[in-house]
């Protein structure tokens, strides 16, 4: 039975470093310098252009330029991509007319294929912009699947607001209702 | 009892909240090797643990990623309620019905890589679902040779867990829960004997997977849940003493609406290996 003492005695090494195995509930973020420009809540949005599925280009500061704030949320048109979206378009996008929302597809490498997935999953109502095209905007706020950041209009420039995953929206609505 | 096998899961669309099927052409594969050793603890009892090591590999147009990490291991105990051997050659009276019932429980360890964890920074990464869950298992299985019908049904309780955060970036913590999982499974298998009594069973099974909806700090998520409904069919070879089993399996939903909600469409291709040391 020695092979069953090592397995148990690798399994211990292997799960050590698992975080999941003790959660935390402690609130490590750490303090931002909200004159930084950066991704976390607090910090000043970065800038970008990127090209619509309708080939448009888009700038996030002169979207902001005419709304309270905008809504980034970043696809892969996934179940679960696709969870938040038909819950952000019926219960969350009709309550804020004031507030921009576009979704950026990360994974579509141009603009038509963009197009296509956003044909085949039902979003046409939405619009979508093609991440890389030309920004890596996926990078700039430090985002992947199911991330949402809202970025408040501040007069001269953006602050982002929130940075993280959808969830069941309740944080998001609770940001936009904090919006000027 | 040892155990090794090796699955390869292939995406193929998925099903959105309706039901509706969306295809698309994405290159998403997943490789699953299961390590596992079951021990008799007692005539009656059994427990046997199960180790994955995940490998995920996707490409999409404009993004690939590939990455690999332990899996959530399942621990496992059996209990047979009978002492007897219940399958039959022919039935004689109602006794020769009675089907082997197997009850069980399998307690899921959270040692994957999740978006809870602070290995992970994008979902490529991750190789579990970061929660702990605790199922009951009841397992009826009656086999008339050369036919075997076989029943089986879970239900899996996942444990409320805190979470400070996500994708490696620390956020306002929060309490969540994923959605009480059930998973019914029905199969029909037929056995031919072969040269030197080694035997070759071919089974097919119907499976009905429903995870409901769970909660962030106590409130219904209406953003999780799904359903899943799937056919598996199982080509086993064994030999006559039933100590070197080895079998293949191909796991396929149809791709169509209503197969299932919430969920990727996947097939899944298996080979498994399982050696009972006397």
């Amino acid at each position: 039975m020695l092979f069953p003492r090592y397995l148990l005695l690798v399994l211990m090494i292997m799960v050590t470093g698992c975080d999941d195995l003790y959660p935390s509930a402690d609130d490590k973020r750490e303090p931002v310098d909200p004159n930084t420009i950066g991704s976390q809540p607090g910090q000043i949005a970065p800038d970008f252009d990127l090209t619509d599925t309708e080939n448009n280009m888009v700038n996030m500061f002169t979207e902001l330029n005419s709304a309270s704030g905008i809504v980034l949320y970043f696809t892969m048109w996934c179940p679960v991509c696709d969870q938040h979206m038909s819950h952000m378009r019926t219960q969350v996008i009709p309550n804020y007319p004031n507030v921009k929302f576009f979704i950026i597809d990360f994974v579509s490498a141009t603009v038509e294929e963009s197009r296509t997935a956003q044909e085949n999953n039902f979003y046409t109502d939405l619009t979508v912009l093609v991440n890389n095209i030309p920004q890596n905007v996926l990078s700039l706020y430090e985002a992947t699947m199911g991330t949402t950041v809202v970025i408040e209009n501040a007069g001269s420039h953006g602050i982002v607001r929130m940075n993280e995953d959808y969830k069941d929206s309740v944080k998001l609505t609770t940001t936009l209702d904090a919006l000027p | 009892m040892f155990g090794g096998s090796f699955n390869y899961e292939k995406y193929d669309g998925y099903w959105q909240s309706d039901g509706t099927y969306v295809e698309d052409d994405y290159d998403l594969k997943q490789l699953r090797l299961n390590l596992g050793y079951a021990h008799r603890l007692a005539p009656n009892w059994q427990a046997s643990v199960v180790v994955p090591y995940v490998w995920n590999d996707n490409e999409y147009p404009g993004f690939e990623s590939s990455s690999s990490g332990l899996g959530d291991i399942t621990a496992s105990l059996w209990y047979e309620t009978f002492d007897n051997i219940m399958c039959v050659y022919e039935v004689r009276g109602i006794e020769d019905l009675m089907p082997a019932i197997y009850l069980g429980g399998t307690l899921t360890l959270p040692t994957g890589k999740s978006p809870y964890g602070g290995e992970v920074t994008e979902v490529f990464d991750i190789t579990g679902r970061g929660f702990y869950r605790l199922d009951a298992n009841l397992l009826m299985d009656k086999t008339i040779w050369p036919w075997t019908m076989i029943f089986e049904f879970t239900y899996g309780v996942y444990l409320e867990r805190p979470v400070n955060q996500e994708w490696g970036d620390y956020v306002e913590p929060y309490d969540k829960q994923l959605g009480n999982r059930r998973l019914g499974t029905v199969s029909l298998g037929y056995t031919s004997f072969l040269k030197e009594l080694d035997t070759m069973t071919y089974t097919l099974a119907y499976s009905d997977l429903k995870e409901d909806q769970g909660t962030l700090n106590g409130n219904t998520d209406p953003t999780t849940g799904f359903t899943k409904r799937s056919f598996t069919f199982t080509a086993a070879y064994a030999t006559m003493a039933k100590d070197w089993i080895v079998k293949a399996s191909i796991n396929h939903s149809p791709r169509s609406d209503n197969w299932g909600s919430d969920f990727p469409a996947t097939d899944i291709f298996t080979i498994e290996l399982i050696h009972v040391i006397p």
